[in-house]
């Protein structure tokens, strides 16, 4: 029984962190290097649960040098998160969430979410990135 | 009375016809297998209904599918982007669009998208056909929710200076058989038409073929006529799915989009 009962939870588990290839309004790689990954790890302190894009701000503390710098996530557009489990009220300000994502081009503290952690909870979310998704018309020939 | 007997009329077609359709739309390489699909449903005259039935809801699964290569959804007899007939100052800037990753895409800083960048904006696509107002309305549900509205009523397109370009152009229809043809002058430079980033001038001239091969399925297809931007005319399309059940909720691109400042490409 109990064997089941962490299948089950698996597999929700895996449909809430399932980003899958999540069409944008703009190109990916434009903004953002897929070579880069990012993960950090810090206090919310806005969330803009708005169109085109989610957005979410978390304070992040250099361990080395002690200095926080507020850094930018977008995630997917808010019904494409209802879709992997997300309400608006998901991220709070002053929640502590861990980021896994990709960095953008311009060198910026501002990134793509591909995965939040909520610390408090342990609760996984996937972000709907769009990362991975060619752009149709140049699919390989 | 009239929505009751197109009802009555539906639900007598849906009885009386196979379970499933054996439409033949499928799509180009790698396509997933489209699941058993109810026929086509039909106004009382007898030609196709291209939005929900009375008494559902749903949209068209706008987002993917391009005029060209034959993946996924797109149909079987796309050319390849290689086949495109460029004309020499297009097929250069088509490739420098390639190269800087698409990062000058107006649709990315929410310019409304025309021609067949409607039928691939994300977030839902609707299309009504108004018979009294001899109308036939084409939803967006992302992007600027644009609405573009296309004449059933035998008008003929502005001529010369009465023509002013814009993003969606002028738009007459007609039904042919189970196929809505739209014809379609009149577009402005200020955007891209589809999302690979295929030029065009103000002499563009499509021609759209949309029809419902099975309740599932729209399939849609272009003809594109620009001789300013390529040396002769040539046509891709693709299928777009049935999103049963739901309605697509607001968005508007302009609401807070931060993208356009980040967009640096390669």
């Amino acid at each position: 029984m109990k064997r089941r009962s962490l299948g089950f939870s698996a597999i929700i588990t895996g449909l809430l962190v399932w980003a899958g290839p999540m069409l944008a309004h703009h190109s990916f790689a434009a903004e953002y290097d897929s070579t880069k990954p990012v993960k950090v790890t810090g206090a919310v302190t806005r969330v803009d649960w708005m169109n085109p894009h989610a957005y979410f701000y978390i304070d992040v503390k250099d361990t080395a040098s002690g200095r926080v710098q507020n850094w930018a996530f977008e995630l997917a557009a808010p019904s494409v998160l209802q879709r992997q489990g997300w309400t608006r009220s998901t991220l709070k300000v002053g929640d502590v969430i861990t980021v896994d994502g990709t960095r953008a081009k311009d060198g910026g503290n501002h990134g793509n979410a591909r995965t939040v952690i909520n610390a408090a909870t342990g609760k996984k979310y996937g972000a709907g990135s769009s990362e991975g998704q060619a752009p149709a018309e140049t699919t390989p020939q | 009375m009239q929505s009751r007997w197109i009802a009555a009329c539906l639900s007598v077609a849906l009885l009386c016809l196979p379970a499933v359709s054996m439409a033949q739309a499928r799509g180009g390489r790698g396509a997933t297998p489209r699941p058993p699909s109810a026929p086509t449903p039909r106004w009382p005259d007898g030609h196709p209904l291209l939005s929900a039935p009375p008494g559902q809801i749903g949209y068209w699964d706008s987002g993917t599918g391009s005029l060209t290569g034959k993946n996924g959804n797109n149909l079987p007899t796309n050319m390849e982007t290689s086949e495109v007939p460029f004309q020499p100052w297009a097929k250069a800037l088509y490739e420098e669009r390639q190269r800087t990753q698409s990062k000058n895409d107006p649709h990315a800083r929410c310019a409304a998208p025309g021609g067949p960048r409607q039928f691939h904006t994300p977030f839902g696509l609707l299309i009504y056909e108004l018979p009294e107002a001899k109308r036939v309305l084409i939803l967006s549900g992302g992007g600027v929710r644009t609405w573009r509205v296309v004449y059933m009523d035998r008008r003929t397109h502005p001529q010369g200076d009465a023509l002013n370009p814009g993003f969606l152009g002028h738009s007459v229809g007609h039904w042919e058989g189970d196929t809505l043809v739209i014809d379609t002058i009149g577009f402005n430079e200020k955007f891209w038409f589809v999302r690979a980033g295929f030029p065009h001038t103000e002499a563009l001239h499509l021609t759209e073929r949309i029809s419902r091969p099975d309740f599932n399925t729209l399939k849609y297809e272009a003809t594109v006529d620009d001789p300013r931007a390529y040396t002769r005319s040539w046509s891709g399309g693709w299928l777009i799915n049935w999103h049963p059940g739901e309605d697509f909720e607001e968005y508007f691109c302009t609401d807070n989009n931060r993208d356009a400042e980040h967009l640096v490409g390669r």
